[in-house]
């Protein structure tokens, strides 16, 4: 009994949280009648999925897709690397000004992007980064957030930890590598998933730096389908779904290995 | 043993170092061109010409409009951070059940987290359409009144808190669940012994040891709610009457429509000077009580 | 396994390096001469359906003219295009062909990095009298005509037959002045038994560019010096019986609940009326296709002019929409070969089919000629009305429409009046005097830096 109201409460909370992106699919299967008649059609009548085909000639997804895992990737990589290494020396190195240092990380988060946007710009420009991956990728490889986020982590490791690697003789790097980020793993990955998502999900700055279609990212294609004075809904929730579609399998991915991480680990080491 | 302790300093650093460099080159460097901006006139295409002094710093502390964003996005801040924070603990809390697929409940409560602000704004621009939307319909269903959700001030930041809400949901809730599960077990075994209360062993174990994590969720929705810009970006525009006008959006119209460059880098600054004044405050205040193992 | 991804790291990181030092490389390539196409570049700013047509309008250029190859490059809405180009514009990589909104006009001319299409009209003798006079005085300055009319559309009235003929209106006669449309509305709005609204009979959308056609309706100017058009606007000039007339109209159908006021998207209100949650409404001529899709034959749809007030002389509509601009500073191939695109862009057969395909007005007469047009015609007529507006709009600086640099902040400052005085926060005049005194003095800002 308990354990039917346990399930019960969680497919409640599940339900409340994927209704929107539920009512998208929906749309999305709809004619673009029913999509506007009142009140709202909540079931398609023929499931048209004709509204994916038309979504895909607008607008060439699947490369932009492509070029966004790619962006994506190269983000993860480097904001994994960057932000474990800072992370470490804050928690576990002493040196002067570190508490200074911090702030000066976290300062970065909250320089609003409307005062770099254009002066990094014109830094990639002078680059020759336009139209190119690193130009897309490099200015997101140091996170501030990332680093926030497993500094947090490594000081709720147990502190044996550390003293039983100094006993060992054990050098800092190597400490850092064999005990430190094994037993991070799955904050690690909530960064790789959050890095790789973030990247996924932007707009602006692709759009500002590239001028190919050959690298152009995936959410320039979903305003491609976007025309204001007139929106057809079907077509743009197809969009969005289709776009979603690849983030959602990252997650479900992403998530099954952050529980796996979770149950090894810990007490061993 | 530790030889290397002669150079404290440079060890630290190093590590910092790639950080640092991409930093310096990617967030220092364009804050310092946007003070130099805020100093100084500009020409048609943004471009600095000529000193101004404090001018636009000056005009900006002596307008309303500049103080309305400014509560505006204060309010924005406090009607996300406490209940984004509050549901995602209880989610949190839902997800760590120890029952079998619970895995699948995980990936569900963080799914927000792989839909993009372009596509959660059309979503709920559909949701929250004024005459035809879901939600209005399942209101009068019952039968209460019909809200404009985006086009009534009074509504409009409240509805834009509630997609930064959901955004976010999924995210904080991620971390607050492996915030959860590095409770070492044997902590809750003993406290069962003890025939704790439930309610008590969350306020006694479970908050304290979770406080680090739960101070990191804190910080940075604060700081995420103090620059959302996407959704209002999409759905209202800054309306109606001002009243989803919060400074970034504010910052972006007057740097990238408004032509007043000079304007928007002084705005940057300041808020840029509030975000890191309040993010102080809240590590002092704060982590003082945060406990770390 | 842990170690394999560190070393994955690694490459990855080197590939990227590497890939930055292979990238710089190979930029432009001098055009023209040595039998290779020339090549250009045209930035486009639409999207959806309209992004499609346009694409598909470049695609037949390329295969017609193997000398030349276009490149059509999406750059967002037309406010992140213009952005982009002032980007663009110091660091010398601008498109050769840009489409530019109608408000971008003065910005354009002002940024010194055009050629007015007129240098190549001039030079050539190009023939322009067949196209449309209304569409080509917007873009003409100074005599001279800067930019290529391409998609251009004007607000209509659309109306619900069904509706009318329900509260005992008569279809075939839709409100043409204020005080009909507010009648009107009146009588099509239903309420519960309890007098709340259940149904309005308008949904107006708050939307700056409504309230410069009512102006331009009551030949009234939006700008001082001749709408901007004598010379550079110092000062809004809406603060004007013409401009309150407006709102006080607009804000009494709100205040009576016969107008829903449902925010600044004309999308909302466009969904309202298909949906068939209001009996009129006021939108683009451009959505007239998307509109009779979405009721395909619920009800019969009417479209009728713009309303004006009754004692309303000498005014019309100002067209909207966007126009082609070539910039300065590329070879003389690549110009030609601009110009060669443009003409073809606004060619009678491009014209129709882009007609049909989006719902933008023709920009050349010689379009209704076109079979494939008399065909769509004979299937909307609704569109008839809206081509016989635009004829009927007398050409004088009203009906031109302003020429402001800072348009896009204006329009702002107007939608935020509405808003203020739909919402009972302040009224009329005061209203739309605060919004004036804000776009003064961004216009003295943006005269003192285009000066400089």
């Amino acid at each position: 009994m308990k354990k039917f109201l346990q399930y019960s409460v969680l497919c409640f909370a599940a339900a409340l949280i994927l209704a929107p992106f539920i009512y998208a699919i929906i749309i999305s299967l709809e004619t673009v009648e029913e999509t506007l008649t009142y009140p709202p059609v909540l079931w398609p009548s023929s499931f048209a999925a004709a509204s994916y085909g038309k979504t895909l000639e607008t607008a060439p997804l699947f490369s932009f897709i492509a070029n966004s895992f790619v962006v994506s990737f190269l983000v993860m990589a480097g904001q994994l690397a960057t932000c474990s290494l800072a992370a470490y020396a804050f928690v576990f190195l002493k040196f002067p000004g570190r508490k200074i240092w911090f702030m000066v990380f976290l300062s970065t988060m909250m320089i609003p992007w409307e005062a770099t946007v254009i002066p990094n710009y014109f830094t990639v420009r002078s680059l020759g980064w336009l139209d190119t991956y690193q130009g897309l990728a490099v200015p997101f490889m140091a996170s501030a957030f990332g680093t926030f986020l497993l500094r947090q982590h490594f000081r709720s490791l147990p502190q044996e930890i550390y003293e039983a690697a100094r006993m060992d003789g054990c050098g800092r790097i190597r400490f850092f590598l064999t005990m430190v980020l094994p037993l991070s793993k799955p904050i690690l990955m909530t960064l790789a998933v959050y890095a790789f998502l973030t990247t996924y999900n932007q707009y602006m700055w692709p759009l500002l730096i590239t001028n190919t279609d050959n690298m152009r990212t995936v959410q320039i294609g979903l305003a491609m389908l976007q025309w204001d004075q007139g929106i057809s809904w079907n077509t743009t929730m197809a969009g969005i779904v289709m776009v979603s579609l690849p983030t959602i399998l990252l997650l479900l991915f992403g998530q099954k290995q952050l529980v796996r991480g979770l149950t090894s680990g810990s007490t061993k080491g | 043993m530790q030889k290397k302790r002669v150079f404290p300093l440079g060890q630290g650093v190093l590590y910092l170092l790639p950080s640092l460099l991409l930093f310096g080159m990617f967030v220092f460097y364009p804050l310092l061109d946007s003070v130099k901006l805020s100093l100084s006139y500009v020409d048609l295409m943004g471009e600095a010409a000529g000193y101004a002094g404090w001018q636009y710093y000056r005009e900006m502390l002596s307008s309303a409009q500049f103080w309305h964003s400014l509560g505006a996005t204060l309010l924005f801040a406090v009607y996300t951070v406490f209940p984004g924070m509050f549901l995602s603990l209880v989610l949190a809390c839902l997800a760590n059940w120890k029952l079998r697929g619970i895995g699948i409940f995980r990936t569900l409560f963080a799914f927000p987290l792989s839909i993009a602000v372009a596509g959660a704004s059309m979503i709920f621009m559909m949701l929250f359409n004024p005459s035809t939307g879901v939600l209005d319909y399942f209101l009068q269903l019952f039968p209460l009144p019909a809200v404009f959700w985006l086009s009534d001030p009074n509504w409009a930041l409240f509805s834009i808190a509630i997609i930064a809400i959901w955004r976010s949901l999924g995210f904080n809730t991620i971390v607050l669940l492996s915030g959860l599960q590095s409770i070492p077990e044997p902590l809750y075994e003993s406290a069962h012994v003890d025939g704790a209360s439930p309610w008590r062993i969350f306020k006694d174990i479970t908050l304290p040891m979770l406080s680090p994590t739960l101070f990191f969720v804190f910080i940075v929705s604060v700081i995420n709610a103090l620059q959302t810009f996407g959704e209002i970006n999409i759905l209202t525009q800054g309306g109606p009457v001002d009243a989803t006008n919060v400074m970034v959006y504010a910052i972006y119209r007057d740097a990238f429509f408004n032509q007043n460059y000079s304007y928007a880098s002084a705005e940057s600054i300041v808020l840029f000077l509030l975000i890191l004044g309040l993010t102080t405050l809240e590590f002092w205040a704060m982590e003082r009580k945060v406990f770390y193992r | 396994m842990k170690k394999l991804w560190y070393r994955w790291t690694a490459v990855l990181l080197l590939g990227c390096l590497l890939a930055a030092s292979v990238g710089c490389g190979g930029q432009k390539e001098a055009a023209g001469g040595d039998g290779k196409p020339v090549k250009i570049v045209f930035w486009y700013a639409v999207g959806g359906k309209v992004g499609d047509a346009t694409k598909e309008l470049v695609d037949e250029f390329n295969a017609q003219h193997p000398d030349i190859q276009v490149e059509a490059v999406f750059q967002g809405d037309y406010d992140t295009a213009v952005n982009k180009l002032k980007q663009a514009i110091p660091s010398k990589s601008t498109p050769n062909v840009m489409q530019v909104y109608d408000i971008g006009t003065r910005f354009m001319i002002d940024s010194k990095a055009v050629v007015p299409v007129q240098k190549w009209i001039d030079a050539e003798k190009f023939d322009v009298s067949k196209y449309e006079k209304n569409i080509l005085a917007y873009y003409t300055v100074d005599d001279k005509l800067y930019s290529m009319p391409f998609n251009t559309s004007t607000p209509i009235l659309y109306y619900n037959k069904t509706m009318f003929k329900e509260a005992g209106l008569d279809p075939e006669n839709p409100p043409k002045t204020f005080d009909e449309v507010a009648a009107d509305a009146d009588k099509l709005t239903q309420r519960d038994a309890s007098g709340k609204v259940t149904r309005p009979g308008m949904a107006l959308a708050i939307y700056g560019w409504f309230f410069e056609q009512f102006l331009a309706e009551q030949n009234s100017f939006y700008a001082d010096n001749g709408n901007g058009r004598d010379g550079m606007a110092q000062k809004a000039a809406f603060v004007s019986p013409q401009g309150e007339r407006i709102l006080d109209w607009w804000a009494d159908m709100v205040k009576k609940g016969s107008t829903a006021n449902m925010g600044r998207k004309t999308a909302d209100t466009q969904k309202a009326f298909v949906a068939g949650q209001t009996a009129m409404t006021i939108d683009s001529t451009g959505v007239l296709g998307d509109v009779m899709d979405g009721v395909n034959g619920k009800f019969a749809v009417g479209t009728a002019y713009l309303p004006h007030p009754a004692d309303a002389k000498d005014g019309g509509v100002i067209i909207g929409g966007a126009s082609l601009w070539m910039l300065a500073g590329h070879s003389d191939a690549e110009e030609k070969a601009s110009w060669e695109f443009i003409k073809f862009m606004t060619a009678a057969k491009q014209q129709a089919k882009w007609h049909i395909r989006t719902g933008y007005f023709p920009v050349t007469q010689e379009a209704y000629d076109d079979p494939s047009l008399k065909e769509y015609e004979a299937k909307y007529p609704q569109f008839k009305l809206a081509i016989e507006q635009l004829h009927n709009t007398p050409v004088n600086h009203s009906t031109q429409g302003a020429l402001l640099g800072v348009f896009t902040q204006a329009r702002q400052e107007i939608e935020g009046a509405i808003e203020q005085v739909l919402n009972g926060q302040a009224d009329t005049h005061d209203a739309l005097q605060k919004a004036a005194d804000k776009i003064d003095s961004a216009i003295e800002r943006y005269n003192q830096s285009v000066k400089k």
